[in-house]
């Protein structure tokens, strides 16, 4: 018998404990990837060429507060702005839903916005089918995907921070964005429905290089320091963060329990898997007693509370990485998470978690082991 | 006959340094699910509880915000003068017409910006709502941009103490009073004066409208009159069920702390089982002893669980105590219905206490089955043979 059969077989001689203690680790290391893979998607929005281009110009005081149609013009006019189109978050119910729609409709000038939504594959001729109907829209392939939405098919909205309703044509369904959910509609169709009140709910401007959007931001916001509608201009990414900076306490409070989550499960882990070694005092007394030096009982110890912690992480870190790459996250969570994506660095840190859980396990035994003598140890009953 | 219930109470405790890392995962299983219920209690709670119930809210037909809410002056005038709603000494009819405004502010020591619900309010809107009060200053004297900030707010965003200045766009509005509203949901709102709120933020509408009816009937009258009239497409209902169904904000919380206890408790009944295997294992000769003693296996069964579910209640007591520690501390969020920071309290209800113990006595119980069952089938003889 070589010494790696040894450890094989005493690893899995109580099967009912290898597959207990190999199914807690399992577990614990599912949950910890599972919780830093939400905290990311919660806290770091998606960063692309288009993200760092692209520019909101909001209200001072607030989101929603609208801002006055005429800024148009000073703003086309400022150096580096490529694009201006209206953006405003419609923000209604779906024909269908109580509470809670999942995807967001925007209003937007279909002609002015066409070098924002540059990346949004739509086929030609559905393209010009939108722009020519004012009641059309497009919708992202996800949101068509999943409530089955057509071409030609009529979409309606209960309107909750607009006093009116919308009733769509979609003309085209487009794909290849960083979010694929969203209804774009034609600003000048909700404009006709208030009744013209000469408002925007934010605008959406594009610069004409990444090197000189920094730039291009602080000019738009002096260009209405002082003036009726003070405006804060911010990337894409500094808007989405600012949601990030709302959710306040609540974020660190999440961080925190994962980590109570994730040390309450080590710690039990890891006192089982020592218990395995402890049982067996008697018999590593006897290896001792017949010669066995204490270092080959530490590679004996270690390897097996290290195999089983390392085959924990497999089924729990790899069950979590094959699990979170196959299942439709966004019809799962109604929308909360547009992708779940299980990066290399938490595999790692998953792994890292295990390792060291194999190390601690076996420390304890370890130095019992070193500490006793043979006789002490053919003695214990325990 | 059944063991002695001290039997399993002393077993459990004296292998105490084997078991402590199974009563410390427990402890930290019911720990996360009580403190994610009672913060989840407390979201709810601050909306839960406020209101008067003799009061109805008007919203539009639609929104499901009140601060999405928007009704034209023209609404008001014609609903003003309804003989449904009750009136004050002078004669005037009580309700308040609100314009709800949402403002940007950063907040205290450079954490971040958050949006804060500003309320434009009359002195009726005041009288309507007998919750709030001040605890620092003064209230706001109609026609002058002055600010009566949420106290809970004030601890939280910059230049919230009295006397400063808060500058929202091109706003300005001076800090007169705190006011406190007893844990509801005005405590993460700021009040001004209507008609300023309605200027500074170029506001033709109001948001609501929050009425007094002379009498549960006339409210009852009231609420069908304004829903059926057509050219209103306005919705009436309770101010206090208003707020009872505020729960956007609470409901994936608790969402998460039942998923996590659910896996976390997953992970505990591995442990209890593996630790309960072990107790069973060194004891075999013991649970033999008594077997031949004339202990019934029912009997040993039974000390077993109880050895189990002492264990495990034992860490659901620590769980409970952690848990307890954050009890009354005050913490803030984004609420998703107004979109603006709400402050809450962290609330250990008896009812979750009761849960989580419950919770861990079911971790203990179903951790220790299977080795009980293991011990009461040995066979006496291999049992008694064994070292």
């Amino acid at each position: 018998m070589t010494l790696p059969t040894f450890i094989l077989k005493n690893a899995v001689r109580n099967k009912r404990r290898a597959t207990l203690s190999v199914l807690s680790v399992a577990v614990s290391l599912f949950l910890l990837v599972m919780l830093q893979v939400a905290l990311r998607e919660l806290t770091n929005p998606i960063d692309d060429e288009g993200s760092s281009l692209r520019i909101i110009v909001r209200s001072k005081v607030s989101l929603a507060q609208p801002l006055p149609a005429r800024q148009l013009q000073t703003l086309e006019r400022i150096p580096g702005v490529a694009a201006v189109s209206p953006f405003s978050f419609f923000g209604g119910l779906y024909k269908g839903d109580e509470k809670f729609t999942s995807f967001a409709q925007f209003a937007i000038d279909p002609q002015r916005a066409q070098p924002l939504i540059a990346d949004a594959k739509v086929p030609p001729e559905q393209l010009e089918a939108w722009k020519a109907d004012r009641t059309s829209c497009i919708v992202g392939k996800l949101t068509a995907d999943r409530y089955g939405m057509k071409i030609g098919d009529r979409l309606q909205f209960t309107g909750q921070f607009y006093p009116c309703d919308l009733d769509l044509r979609v003309a085209g369904i487009y794909h290849g964005t960083a979010d694929d959910r969203n209804v774009m509609f034609h600003q000048k169709y909700l404009d006709e429905l208030l009744g013209n009140p000469g408002v925007v709910g934010t605008w959406w401007v594009r610069a004409a290089s990444i090197a000189e959007a920094p730039q291009v931001t602080d000019r738009i916001n002096q260009a209405f320091a002082n003036t009726s509608a003070e405006v804060r201009a911010e990337s894409e990414r500094a808007f989405v963060l600012g949601f990030v900076s709302m959710w306040a306490n609540i974020k660190t409070l999440i961080s925190g329990i994962s980590i109570v989550v994730v040390f309450a499960l080590i710690l039990v882990t890891v006192s089982t898997m020592s218990m395995a070694i402890r049982e067996r005092f008697r018999e590593l007394a006897i290896l001792k007693a017949i010669g066995f030096r204490r270092r080959d009982l530490f590679v004996l110890i270690l390897a097996e509370s290290f195999g089983l912690a390392m085959l924990g992480a497999l089924v729990g870190a790899g069950g979590a990485w094959v699990l979170f790459h196959n299942i439709n996250i966004n019809q799962l969570t109604n929308g909360l998470f547009l992708v779940f994506e299980v990066t290399p660095q938490m595999m790692g840190l998953a792994f890292a978690v295990a390792a060291s859980l194999g190390l601690l396990a076996a420390a304890l035994p370890m130095i019992n082991v070193a500490r006793t003598s043979v006789v002490q140890g053919l003695k214990t009953l325990d | 006959m059944a063991l002695p219930i001290n039997y399993s109470l002393r077993n459990a405790l004296v292998r105490w340094r084997s078991t402590l890392a199974t009563v410390l995962g427990i402890a930290l299983v019911v720990f996360v699910f009580v403190l994610l219920q009672s913060l989840a209690a407390g979201i709810e709670r601050s909306s839960a509880n406020t209101g008067d119930p003799r009061n109805l809210l008007v919203v539009r037909k639609g929104s499901t915000a009140e601060s999405a809410s928007l009704i034209t002056r023209q609404t008001l005038t014609e609903i003003r003068y309804f003989e449904e709603i009750a009136r004050n000494e002078k004669g005037e009819p009580i309700i308040s017409a609100d314009v709800l405004a949402l403002v940007n502010l950063p907040r205290r020591e450079r954490g971040g910006e958050a949006n804060v619900l500003l309320r434009g309010v009359t002195p009726r809107g005041i009288e309507l709502r007998p919750q709030v009060g001040l605890v620092a200053g003064r209230w706001f004297v109609p026609g002058k941009r002055e600010l009566v900030v949420s106290a809970k707010l004030a601890k939280r965003f910059d230049h919230f103490d009295l006397g400063d200045t808060v500058h929202t766009g091109s706003g300005q509005f001076t800090v007169v009073g705190w006011l406190a509203a007893g844990g509801s949901a005005f405590d993460s709102e700021c009040w001004l004066d209507a008609d300023e709120c309605r200027s500074t933020f170029d506001r033709d509408m109001y948001s609501s409208f929050l009425v007094r009816p002379v009498d549960e009937a006339a409210g009852e009258r009231l609420i069908q009159r304004i829903e059926t009239d057509r050219r209103f497409k306005l919705k009436v209902e309770k101010e206090v069920e208003y707020y009872r169904k505020q729960t956007m904000t609470a409901a994936p919380i608790k969402w998460l702390g039942g998923f996590l206890a659910v896996m976390m408790s997953v992970g505990a009944v591995f442990a209890a089982m593996n630790t309960m295997y072990a107790a069973v294992g060194a004891r075999t000769r013991e649970i033999g002893t008594l077997r031949v003693l004339g202990f019934r296996r029912r009997a040993v069964v039974t000390a077993l669980l109880v050895e189990g579910a002492f264990l495990a209640f034992f860490g659901g007591m620590i769980g409970c105590a952690l848990a307890f520690y954050w009890n009354g501390y005050t913490t803030a969020t984004m609420g998703f219905e107004t979109f603006s920071e709400i402050v809450f309290e962290f609330r250990v209800t008896p009812k979750f206490v009761a849960e989580g113990l419950g919770f861990a006595v079911a971790v203990g119980l179903i951790g220790t089955l299977l080795p009980a069952i293991r011990a009461a089938r040995l066979p006496v003889i291999d049992a008694l043979k064994s070292i």
